[in-house]
């Protein structure tokens, strides 16, 4: 595959973002950042992502309310979604049940604090490549 | 012959040291009133004479019918009762005063020494009989006998009076029940905190005071405890106020108590208001984790951001840059580590007293965590392996929590023990408990440490264990979580030639 793929990296912590961000970069992904959950809604918009990680506790839309509107949408319903997530042992699992009963289930999820080497693994695990 | 009195007298001496101020006050306040019912009145003088010598107080009365009225006027605490008078018959004056005063204690005097109007008397209540003629020995010798009786019966009414007004006025509850569960004694502070507003509760069922079911099973548990096993149990219920911050939490201890055979004889159950202590140890909580958050995320980032620069996405790196950011990742990793631990503690300390419980085989526990550790042994060259020599020892316990106490403990011993050594782990059957040891063939811990390293934040700091990352919390941790299940945990250790850390636990009684 010639062409690079896209990552949308999507973190309250810039410095978290920016990390993991280089980290891609340097293994031939092309990123895209957002630092809460509607700006990720709007940069999927602009350019459709092939993976979105995704962190759980964010401001203003938090990533399990992201990764719904992605996966019930039939527009974006492709897009791969792999959580970050702080409360490692109390989520150890990639579905979620909102308070109306309905449930989310992201494709994959890794535990902070971030093993980036791990992270990479699962990503191109997920890709393909 | 001396020798003989000395051991006669020694006795009460020794009873007198031993029970300290008590039976002086009762001798400053006891004076024994004595009447002597007697139609001799060369028996009465010397009888008088004799008691009032003695310390007692004395009266007299020549016939059966004066005898009586001064009965009927005054308490007496003993009565030398002729049998064989003119008049009201010495039986008729026994039958009379057993009804009036049957706590005074009657000494029969005969004049016929015959065995039948002793026992006769004895049957009808008298305390002991004295047969004429009587030396002035054998009538102390009567009259210490009854003094003695009424002495104890007198400490056992202080004693009883006292054990009331000291239970009434505690400010915990307290009941006490017998083994058919009725109520043999509850004090008003328990009353009070089950919201029971009826004051004449002795004697009645529990199940008909007590709503709380909680309370309930707990002495029924107590209740069917075999007699080789003696548990103190623990719960806690909610009482719910009016408002969501007037509802109490009051904590249980319930224990059985037995005769010397062993038959569970009735329960006590004591209720501690514990509402405070959990309101401040939840907020010590909500701090200690709210703390160990904050520090985590940016502890987080940082390392990941060390990550990328020694990766050399940010440009290439010396040797020497690398070797410090190596050093730096490694601190912040500790750091990180004590932040976890942290949250742990306090979320084992908060969860102490109402966490899920479950019945497992502990062996298996044990066995699971040394397969888990033995790559990590292996890596470093060390023989990690296991001995259960009860494989079916089931205990009652939070499973999370005791594998924590297991890793925790294997975790250590791989971390302090040097390349090539061996570390031993056991779970055997001791009594009523479970034996968990995990021991190490590693630098062991020196003496004077040996007392503190179940303390928060205490690390033994020496040239080997320099390099050894830790937050100081995991022993504190496991010493925490072993006995929130009523647990023990004891070390032993020689410098240079190994620890070996002992965990007992109770078993589930089969």
């Amino acid at each position: 595959m010639s062409e690079k793929q896209l990552v949308l990296v999507v973190d309250d912590d810039p410095d978290l973002v920016e990390a993991v961000s280089m980290k891609l970069e340097s293994e031939k992904f092309r990123v895209n950042k957002a630092y809460d959950g509607v700006e990720a809604m709007e940069k999927i918009k602009e350019e459709r992502p092939a993976l979105v990680i995704l962190d759980v506790m964010m401001p203003r839309k938090n990533g399990w309310v992201v990764c719904d509107e992605i996966k019930k949408s039939d527009q974006y319903k492709g897009i791969i979604v792999i959580l970050l997530t702080a409360v490692a042992d109390a989520v150890q699992t990639t579905s979620y049940t909102h308070h109306d009963g309905k449930t989310t289930l992201a494709d994959d999820y890794i535990p902070k604090p971030i093993d980036l080497d791990k992270l990479m693994e699962i990503v191109r695990d997920h890709l393909g490549s | 012959m001396s020798n003989q009195e000395q051991s006669k007298v020694s006795p009460t001496e020794e009873k007198d040291r031993t029970s300290g101020a008590k039976p002086g006050l009762s001798e400053i306040s006891f004076k024994p009133t004595v009447l002597v019912i007697d139609d001799e009145k060369r028996i009465r003088d010397a009888c008088q004479r004799l008691l009032i010598e003695e310390g007692f107080d004395a009266d007299c009365a020549e016939n059966g019918e004066i005898g009586l009225k001064k009965i009927e006027a005054a308490h007496f605490d003993i009565i030398l009762l002729d049998l064989m008078m003119p008049g009201i018959s010495g039986f008729d004056v026994l039958a009379s005063v057993k009804s009036l005063h049957p706590d005074t204690l009657i000494i029969v005097i005969t004049g016929y020494a015959t065995i039948e109007h002793s026992i006769e008397a004895m049957k009808k209540g008298a305390f002991d009989f004295l047969p004429k003629p009587f030396s002035p020995k054998d009538l102390r010798l009567v009259v210490s006998k009854a003094i003695e009786y009424i002495r104890t019966l007198q400490d056992i009414a202080t004693e009883k009076s006292r054990m009331r007004v000291m239970i009434n006025s505690l400010g915990d509850g307290v009941l006490i029940t017998d083994n058919q569960k009725k109520v043999a004694l509850a004090n008003p502070a328990f009353l009070k905190m089950i919201c029971c507003t009826e004051s004449d509760v002795i004697g009645r069922p529990i199940s008909e005071i007590i709503a709380e079911a909680v309370l309930l099973a707990m002495i029924d548990q107590a209740l069917q405890q075999a007699s080789d096993t003696f548990v103190e149990l623990t719960e806690e219920f909610s009482i719910p106020g009016e408002r969501k911050e007037d509802e109490l939490i009051i904590g249980v201890r319930c224990i059985p108590f037995r005769d010397r055979l062993g038959r569970n004889l009735g329960t006590v159950t004591v209720l501690h208001d514990i509402t405070t202590l959990k309101k401040i140890d939840q907020l010590k909580s909500d701090f200690v984790s709210m703390v160990a958050h904050e520090i985590k995320s940016p502890l987080n980032s940082i390392l990941m951001q060390l990550k990328v620069v020694m990766d050399g996405l940010a440009g290439d790196l010396t040797e020497k840059q690398k070797e410090i950011l190596f050093r730096t990742s490694d601190k912040i990793k500790a750091l990180t580590m004590l932040s976890s631990d942290l949250l742990d503690l306090s979320k084992i300390e908060s969860g102490l007293i109402n966490q899920e419980k479950e019945e497992f085989n502990i062996a298996e526990l044990v066995r699971r965590q040394v397969d888990f550790y033995a790559e990590q042994a292996k890596a470093k060259s060390l023989e990690l392996t296991m001995r259960e020599t009860d494989p079916s020892i089931r205990i009652v316990g939070n499973k999370t929590n005791i594998e924590e106490v297991v890793s925790n403990l294997i975790t250590n011993a791989i971390r302090y023990t040097p390349e090539g050594g061996k570390i031993k782990a056991s779970v055997e059957k001791d009594k009523n408990y479970a034996r968990i040891q995990v021991s190490d063939t590693g630098f062991g811990i020196p003496e004077e440490d040996l007392s503190r390293i179940f303390d928060r934040f205490y690390r033994v700091k020496n040239e080997k264990t320099r390099f050894i990352n830790g937050t100081g919390l995991g022993l504190a941790i496991v010493k925490s979580i072993v006995e929130a299940h009523q647990g023990t945990i004891t070390v032993s250790s020689k410098t240079d030639q190994g620890s070996t850390f002992s965990v007992s636990l109770p078993i589930t009684s089969s």
